[in-house]
């Protein structure tokens, strides 16, 4: 019963949050004071200006249409026996237009067996996703990929 | 103590032996205030309020960490993967940007 109970409390609070509009996050309308990076400052900031190589390692699942700004769900496979020699050291999810490019770093172990995450952010426009993706020699790959946003207007 | 947050740990398949990787899904009732969207009626900004910190442990070993942004969804979703060792306890520790913390916890049972 209870968690019958929360997951409803889930669903209408998402179906709240679903209505308010994400437009806020494009960066040019971005007030001071909030939390802007653009994409370029992100990677520099994390890879240090390293070398990053587009790589089909990296599987990133994301809508091509997104109905919904704020709720457009990622998923991400690295290909990677994850063992302490070789394994994914962090994932970051980043947006392109965003006025923050970033929206989460993973950082994975051994443990997690597998080089996957997924999780849901908001796409202030249309754009495209990245997977930037460290590994544990240091070296840096990535997958990008568009998605269309439909924000505003009934239905 | 505050009421504690809303928050689900979730682990697919339900029933695993020891050595089977599975998903760890954990889900949050929180949210993800940006700091950018006015609150109608005040017309002032409402104040930034999101998680910003994560990390999951087995039996208070951390084997995953994460940074989190405003950018991702209210009342976020997580899932990552985790090879069962054994019995044990997983608990995700979470903060958000005004120091709110938080904890849940979910026992690993393996079948066999």
């Amino acid at each position: 019963m209870e968690r019958r109970n929360f997951i409803k409390s889930i669903c209408a609070a998402t179906a709240v949050a679903a209505v308010a509009s994400p437009s806020a996050l494009l960066a040019k309308d971005a007030p001071k004071g909030g939390n802007v990076l653009s994409y370029d400052a992100a990677v520099a900031a994390i890879t240090g200006g390293k070398a990053v190589t587009d790589s089909d390692k990296v599987k990133l699942t994301v809508p091509e249409i997104a109905e919904n700004g704020a709720v457009v769900p990622v998923k991400i496979n690295v290909e990677s026996p994850m063992t302490e020699a070789d394994h994914v050291k962090a994932i970051h999810v980043l947006t392109t237009k965003n006025g923050n490019a970033r929206s989460a770093d993973i950082m994975l172990t051994p443990m997690n067996a597998k080089g996957y995450f997924a999780t849901r952010i908001k796409l202030a426009g249309t754009q495209d996703v990245v997977a930037l993706v460290e590994l544990s020699d240091g070296s840096f790959i990535r997958a990008a990929k568009p998605v269309k946003v439909t924000i505003g207007g009934c239905g | 103590m505050a009421e504690a947050r809303k928050s689900m740990i979730k682990f697919k398949p339900k029933k695993f032996k020891v050595g089977d990787t599975i998903k760890v899904d954990f889900i949050v009732i929180h949210p993800m205030e940006t700091g950018t969207r006015k609150d109608k009626k005040t017309k002032k900004i409402k104040p930034a309020k999101y998680i910003d910190s994560i990390t999951f442990s087995l039996d208070g070993k951390p084997f995953t960490s994460m940074k989190v942004w405003e950018t991702v969804s209210t009342n976020p979703y997580f899932s990552v993967n985790m090879k069962v060792p054994g019995k044990g306890k997983i608990t995700v520790d979470y903060t958000d940007n005004t120091g709110e913390k938080n904890s849940k916890s979910k026992k690993l049972k393996p079948k066999g």
